[in-house]
């Protein structure tokens, strides 16, 4: 296991994209079982899932997890009937929960640290959208402490604050030829900070069935002082001077009503549905400090629509120390047709996901997942830059974590 | 050692995942009717690969149908050869000179801005130097700078003793024989099984360039070789003789192209009430006033009260006006701006008649033929507000628009791949091929220092 996490280390923390940029890789066992997990408690995770269920886990635990995520596009240019591939490096976006309560109060307190939005793309060199993008990453970090009360054995309430981090690093290339006929780039790049709730509430009306509504706000990223930098012709330099831009990019509200129903002693069914308000997410605009008769601000449409997400999973008991878990879910997009950009590459989802558990000793747990997350091919002409192409992307997360319980 | 392997085995787990890519099945490529195993280009400069104001490497390389010939590759297409100068050269001009770079220029008054200058002091004369058929030819690409729809026909047309101004030096350089061929001539010599036909804009261009001082436009009516009608008649009934498919391109309107465009009619700007009162003095007798800040150029106009008046905002100032005479030597104000660097209103008119008469013809052949029509004309109007190709802003604005080169007149590489693809659009609409288009975002725009 140190090995491992030796390995993550090296490779940079940042995330992939999954429906829109939002990330659903936030506890592994939920991961193995399509995501869902607002209806069922079934570790500290509860943090981010479901805060209202958290009062009632019946250990303190801390753990730790990472997702290895490799993302492939291949993009396939109307015009010239090209293939382009992307080259994106493995990102690692991760987990920490942190779960204590005395176990006679009807109190307890989290802290969980996870990645629920970013991005790694990078596409091939010379790829025909690289006036749009050749490359970006988007990575948010978001710090949540967190307060569950067990108001009865059968209901829970939660809250956490959310504070969110995030960097941002994008480059495309301009058409400015040099006196090699090479096309001039930029580059942008900052640092964006954020802040938001995760409220939740967990009814267990019987034995057998668990009901979980949480709600994740809207947490509003400002990158106030990036930096731009310019690769232009030395001709051309002080129409682009490189200096501050600021931003914003709105992450998206999510409502998920979650179900969680023992079948038996050893099989669990889970099934979460999100609603996830991306139309808050109108335009991508950049605001330079300093500005020119060639570098002017600029204002692209996004124009996102709500989206939604059906999450399915299944726990099988196989022993005291084994545990199976299946899952899909289908993930609806929230681009547009007309709005599609290789920074998002986006469409339809329907995915798959599968994990194990093992319990080596009381106190320790070890959760591997799988999952395989199949955008559908998808061809779209962008409005802003008339970049048609048809789109298909695949991306392979394998995760893991561990879990320390204690009492 | 045993940490290390652990290591190993996940970053070759990591790297294999990456390896296997989405699969998007690619389209087949239909060639429908066309048989495109010879083709030939046959048409004038831009045909050519000319741009920056000279034949260089580099520009025919890019030359449209060079794209088109890459395109024609994948379904059957055969070599495509093209009068290639040598790749070092500064390349030679109509009027002698080198290619234009864009470098820093101080100007009279002692600012310095970019601006197109000669890559060297002359164009490099060993081009027309020698003929090259022999070594290199023959030659698909039959684009040859200055040709007109009555010289194509024109056996002889690089014939040196007809005298200077009568035979083509860059035909002279590239004909089978120059004394006795022409364009058409060797274009059928290669019996072509497929041609494109981009040829009538020099009847009226050429006059236009010269401020429509020289090289009358050629009249629709006439005998080949005197009338467009007839030459297009005969060039079009020649190239479908051997059953040749093709497609035809028509003449672009003049209020695209940015040698005619790009200085404005109310350039004069005075920013002083003593230069006002000056010229207001000097101009009362023909009724001319002037006011702070933006006037109109003073142009010379033989029919005009004292031979000068001011210019209109629908009449041009050429891009071949001196720059140095507009700033300091009081062109445009004091001394009216000679007849060759303007177009009048009726010059413009004569232009636009002979344009659009000769396009009704182009229509008419493609239509009666058959063939493939490529309306440049629409698609450089189109140009003019801005055309966007994968978030590249293309338009016919000098120098920023990317479109056209350091001339004003031909292409920059991108432009040309732009162009191939509409001649492409046309030839998959007629001959129901789906041959893929180029990707223009592969080629470069006016090349900064």
């Amino acid at each position: 296991m140190k090995h491992l996490m030796s390995i993550i280390c090296i490779v940079s923390p940042v995330l992939l994209f999954a429906q829109g940029f939002q990330v659903n890789l936030q506890g592994q066992k939920q991961q193995a079982m399509g995501g869902a997990g607002a209806g069922t408690n079934l570790d500290a995770a509860a943090v981010f899932f479901n805060p209202g269920g958290v009062a009632h886990l019946e250990q303190n635990s801390v753990s730790a997890g990472v997702s290895l995520t490799a993302e492939s596009t291949t993009f396939q240019d109307n015009n010239s009937q090209q293939q382009y591939h992307t080259k994106s490096p493995i990102s690692t976006p991760f987990t920490g929960y942190g779960v204590w309560g005395p176990a006679e109060s009807k109190f307890k307190f989290g802290m969980g640290i996870y990645t629920p939005f970013g991005s790694t793309i990078k596409y091939e060199d010379g790829w025909s959208g690289r006036f749009a993008l050749t490359q970006m990453k988007l990575m948010s970090v978001f710090f949540q402490p967190t307060v569950s009360y067990k108001i009865s054995d059968k209901l829970g309430v939660g809250a956490g604050f959310v504070y969110g981090y995030g960097n941002i690093d994008l480059s495309k290339d301009l058409p400015i030829s040099n006196s090699n006929g090479d096309y001039a780039s930029a580059n942008l790049k900052g640092t964006a900070g954020g802040m938001g709730y995760n409220l939740g509430i967990l009814y267990k009306p019987i034995e057998k069935l668990s009901i979980g509504l949480s709600y994740r706000s809207q947490v509003n990223m400002k990158v106030n002082k990036g930096t731009a930098t310019f690769n232009v012709p030395p001709s051309l330099a002080s129409s682009f001077p490189s200096g501050n831009f600021s931003s914003s990019l709105p992450l998206p509200q999510v409502i998920t009503l979650g179900f969680g129903y023992s079948v038996s002693e050893r099989l669990l069914l889970a099934f979460d549905v999100n609603y996830i308000g991306w139309s808050s997410y109108k335009t991508l605009s950049f605001d330079y400090e300093q500005n020119t008769s060639s570098l002017k601000d600029t204002e692209s449409p996004r124009n996102y629509k709500d989206s939604y997400a059906l999450r399915l999973g299944a726990q099988y008991k196989v022993s005291d120390k084994f545990m199976a878990r299946l899952g899909t879910n289908y993930e609806k997009s929230p681009i547009k047709n007309g709005y599609v950009t290789p920074e998002v590459p986006d469409a339809d989802r329907l995915n798959f996901t599968g994990g194990i558990g093992y319990k080596p000793c009381d106190k320790l747990v070890i959760d591997a997942s799988f999952s395989y997350i199949n955008f559908m091919k998808r061809t779209d002409t962008n409005t802003e830059t008339n970049l048609s192409g048809t789109y298909k992307t695949r991306i392979l997360v394998p995760g893991i974590s561990l879990t320390y319980n204690f009492n | 050692m045993k940490r290390y392997k652990n290591s190993l085995y996940i970053l070759a787990m990591c790297g294999s995942m990456v390896a296997c890519k989405p699969h998007i099945e690619e389209p087949s490529i239909d060639k429908g009717s066309l048989d495109v195993s010879k083709y030939v280009a046959v048409g004038n400069s831009i045909t050519s690969g000319y741009a920056d104001n000279a034949l260089y490497y580099d520009g025919q390389k890019v030359s449209y149908p060079n794209l088109i010939s890459q395109q024609f590759a994948k379904i059957g297409g055969g070599e495509f050869k093209q009068p290639l100068v040598d790749q070092t050269s500064v390349g030679i001009g109509a009027s002698g000179g080198a290619r234009l770079v864009l470098a820093p220029h101080t100007d009279c008054l002692g600012s310095t801005s970019l601006a197109p200058v000669p890559a060297a002091p002359a164009g490099d004369l060993t081009i027309f130097g020698s003929n090259i058929y022999a070594t290199q030819g023959p030659f698909n690409n039959m684009g040859v700078p200055g040709a007109k729809s009555i010289t194509t026909i024109y056996p002889g047309y690089g014939n040196p003793a007809n005298g200077p101004g009568n035979y083509n030096p860059f035909f002279t350089r590239m004909a089978s024989n120059p004394t006795s061929t022409s364009m058409l001539a060797d274009a059928m010599a290669l019996q072509p099984t497929f041609f494109t036909l981009f040829i009538g804009s020099n009847d009226v261009l050429l006059y236009a360039l010269s401020g429509a001082t020289t090289d009358a436009i050629t009249p629709s009516a006439g005998a080949p070789g005197v009338g467009f009608d007839a030459s297009m008649d005969l060039i079009v009934s020649t190239l479908i003789s051997g059953g040749a498919k093709g497609a035809i391109a028509n003449v672009p309107d003049i209020t695209s192209i940015p040698y005619f465009t790009t200085v404005p009619y109310n350039g004069l700007v005075l920013t002083s009430q003593l230069q006002v009162d000056g010229l207001n003095a000097a101009y009362s007798p023909l009724g001319i006033t002037f006011h702070l800040g933006q006037n109109a150029f003073i142009i010379e106009d033989a029919a005009a009260p004292g031979g000068k008046r001011q210019i209109t905002s629908s009449e041009y100032v050429l891009l071949s006006v001196p720059q140095d005479s507009l700033k300091c030597k009081q062109w445009g104000s004091v001394k009216a701006i000679p007849n060759a660097y303007v177009l009048t209103a009726s010059e413009i008119s004569d232009i636009r008649t002979a344009v659009a008469g000769y396009n009704t013809k182009i229509k008419s052949l493609a239509t009666a033929n058959g063939l493939a029509f490529v309306d440049v004309n629409k698609f450089l109007t189109m140009t003019e507000t801005g055309v966007t190709y994968n978030g590249i802003n293309l338009s016919t604005t000098f120098v920023s628009g990317g479109a056209f080169s350091l001339d004003g007149v031909h292409l920059t590489p991108i432009g040309n791949a732009m162009l191939a693809n509409e001649f492409i659009k046309a030839i998959n609409s007629t001959y129901h091929s789906t041959l893929p288009l180029v990707d223009a975002t592969k080629y470069s725009g006016v090349k900064f220092p």
